[in-house]
């Protein structure tokens, strides 16, 4: 149970000190792996399944939380990710009407962002260490990226394009 | 945004839903917006601006606005304001978990069916492609985050363009280089974007 606790505060807190679906992503990989709760191959497959479930960009946390904790473990991060905006929302809402155009709000909005992708970067060629760098992968990502990079092609196609590629390969 | 910012939030005139009504209206929302956030957000702007006349455009662009800067999914945050709107906080709780509760569950199946696959010997081939697809997709959404944060600071002039570019460069190697908690490096570069911002961005241009 206080694994599961632990868990949820990780979520919690990983909430709501960051925006975005993927804003929280660089705070909870260094708080699980560090504690060797989950495997970089458990985040890449979370985000696969994140891709590829409907509802908003964020959703793969919940699968992540599965991965570590089972079903309360995904049931936790659920309510993990729904009670910040909830609370702030509710609690301040007045507030942010009034001071969420203010420059120095806006400018700490982009610079959080900024570093996130920074972060997120940095996170993706972990990942990528523990996969290899080698020319069969090296082609895939470039390939995700130029299928991706073209709106037409569903991220659901590029992700079993890529599934068929390593069944054939690997 | 630009002058929608400075006009006062329109008085809501749609018809309430009754509450059984208004979480299943979410729950449609939550299960069909397959394809991430934009879908999302797409569905979501069509069901209450267009056919339920809930908010107008202007005030669902300022939500919008205001959920950049909550915690967490600000997809979440758009839904808990509009959900507020028609019904206050109750119609916010039901709105939120009208939209999560499909999506989630599906999200939970789908892992729940690939852990007891995740050995099989085919299964493990297919997410040797699949992990670099997912760095591939990654990097991409990583570019379409940057790109209109340094749109905007391109907007505001060379300086503002500068302190994003540093700030972008400076994050990324101190994450790869130091084991730095990742909190202070993603709180140390909005505090410092903060006060850049505070001094370049002239006082008049903020709406109140």
């Amino acid at each position: 149970m206080s694994h599961h606790l632990a868990l949820f505060w990780i979520m919690l807190r990983a909430a709501l000190l960051s925006t975005t679906g993927t804003g929280n992503l660089p705070i909870v990989h260094q708080d699980l792996l560090s504690r060797g709760w989950a495997t970089d191959r458990q985040f890449a497959e979370s985000l696969a399944i994140g891709q590829i479930s409907p509802g908003p960009t964020g959703l793969w946390v919940i699968s992540l939380g599965y991965f570590v904790g089972g079903l309360r473990g995904a049931a936790v991060t659920l309510v993990a990710i729904a009670l910040p905006p909830l609370l702030v929302l509710v609690l301040v809402q007045g507030l942010y009407r009034r001071w969420s155009y203010h420059p120095a709000i806006q400018g700490f909005v982009r610079g959080l962002g900024l570093a996130v992708a920074g972060v997120f970067v940095i996170v993706l060629t972990g990942i990528m260490n523990t996969a290899g760098w080698n020319s069969t992968n090296l082609i895939i990502t470039l390939g995700a990226i130029v299928l991706g990079a073209m709106r037409r092609v569903p991220v659901l196609v590029v992700l079993v394009l890529a599934a068929i590629v390593g069944i054939a390969l690997f | 945004m630009g002058d929608s910012q400075t006009q006062s939030e329109q008085p809501f005139v749609g018809g309430r839903p009754s509450p059984w009504r208004l979480f299943w209206i979410w729950t449609v929302i939550g299960a069909q917006s397959f394809g991430g956030g934009s879908a999302t957000l797409y569905l979501i702007r069509r069901v209450a601006v267009e056919r339920h006349a809930w908010l107008s455009d202007d005030d669902f662009t300022r939500y919008w606005g205001i959920c950049q800067i909550a915690p967490g999914i600000n997809i979440l945050g758009l839904v808990i304001l509009i959900g507020w709107r028609v019904a206050g906080v109750p119609g916010a709780l039901l709105s939120l978990s009208g939209l999560l509760l499909p999506s989630a569950a599906i999200t939970v199946a789908l892992t729940s069916i690939y852990a007891s696959i995740r050995e099989a010997p085919v299964v493990r081939a297919a997410i040797a492609g699949v992990v670099p697809a997912t760095v591939g997709l990654g990097l991409l959404l990583a570019f379409t985050m940057v790109r209109p944060l340094l749109n905007s600071a391109r907007r505001e002039g060379r300086a503002s363009t500068l302190v994003a570019v540093v700030l972008l460069l400076v994050s990324t190697i101190v994450a790869a280089l130091a084991r730095t908690p990742v909190l202070a490096i993603l709180w140390g570069a909005g505090a410092l974007s903060a006060l850049a911002q505070w001094q370049l961005v002239p006082r008049q241009r903020w709406p109140r």
